[in-house]
């Protein structure tokens, strides 16, 4: 498997090289008007493949292999991108992956604990220094940040070390993006409400 | 995927990577804190065109000594200590293939892709 995926590197890298490389001696063509290719010639070619039966599956295999090809590429690098974003640990049977993404969402979870934030956005990097965890909050106007913001640390630490049983550091960095006023809050509830369809003759049949 | 054999006197039995996989994943559901097996593209796309509910995007390989290495994707419930439900699921995961298909088990992998969606 590791072969066929080294082979699909070097063939999908071949063929963009390929195409790179026609595209730069069609347009030298069509610069210097040299003969190197003769649209005549493509025109025949496009002529032979449509008219021929062999042709044709070849084509048609072709564009099988090159969809085959490009997926297996897809996977090698959505892969790769997603080994980096883990936290790993091995145990007595194998080895346990945490997708940073899971631990996101566990944070975000927190968020119902506290009245006072509106909205979390939570970005979490694995690091050699440890756990690095930004997050980014908007808050209603009547909470005390310093407050807030440390108990938020506090909490988010404590449950991530409780959760995943890492003994890492863990830095957490808050960035308070926005504070929604009470007449904002009600300006936004008022929107909504408008925006809510009135369904006709829903009041039909109710004495 | 192809099968792996074992030979009896009456004949040669195969066992199918799929099987291997769907055993692995029922084998993890029963864990207690596992609300899914973790999908990937090919998996959804599967499912997509054939319609059948598959075994998620578990993953096995055989070794040269006919060892069985699982990578096995899981979604785990809010609440539960992520490294303890691993380490169950891969418990539960070993003991079921060993007593269904007495293959000698060498790693399983627990991806952890995502804790249960849902409201917040």
């Amino acid at each position: 498997m590791r072969f066929l995926k080294v082979l699909g590197i070097y063939f999908y890298s071949a063929f963009l090289i390929v195409i790179g490389l026609t595209l730069i001696a069609m347009a030298l063509i069509f610069t210097f008007k040299s003969s190197l290719i003769q649209p005549e010639a493509i025109a025949n070619l496009i002529y032979y493949f449509q008219t021929s039966h062999y042709a044709r599956i070849i084509v048609g295999c072709s564009g099988f292999l090159l969809i085959l090809i490009s997926s297996w590429f897809a996977e090698l690098i959505l892969g790769r991108f997603q080994k980096e974003k883990t936290i790993a640990f091995p145990t007595a049977s194998g080895e346990v992956t945490i997708a940073l993404t899971a631990v996101e969402d566990l944070i975000k979870r927190l968020t119902v604990s506290f009245p006072g934030i509106k909205e979390l956005r939570p970005d979490v990097i694995a690091s050699k220094k440890g756990i690095l965890v930004d997050l980014r909050i908007i808050l209603k106007s009547e909470v005390n940040i310093p407050e807030l913001t440390e108990r938020l640390q506090e909490i988010v630490r404590s449950r991530i070390q409780e959760v995943l049983g890492v003994e890492e550091p863990i830095i957490i960095k808050i960035h308070v993006a926005k504070i929604i006023s009470l007449e904002e809050r009600a300006k936004r509830k008022d929107a909504d409400k408008e925006e809510e369809p009135a369904i006709p003759f829903s009041g039909y049949g109710k004495i | 995927m192809e099968p792996r054999n074992s030979h009896t006197d009456l004949g040669a039995v195969k066992i199918h990577k799929n099987v291997i996989s769907s055993i692995s994943a029922s084998a993890a559901l029963e864990t207690e804190g596992v609300r899914a097996i973790g999908t990937n593209l090919t998996s959804r796309a599967l499912e997509f065109l054939t319609n059948k509910t598959s075994s998620g995007a578990v993953n096995v390989e055989f070794d040269r000594n006919d060892e069985v290495k699982i990578d096995i994707p899981l979604i785990i419930k809010y609440g539960y200590n992520i490294p303890t439900v691993a380490a169950k699921a891969q418990e539960n995961i070993r003991a079921a293939l060993e007593k269904m298909t007495n293959l000698s088990i060498k790693d399983i992998n627990v991806n952890i892709q995502g804790i249960e969606r849902g409201n917040p």
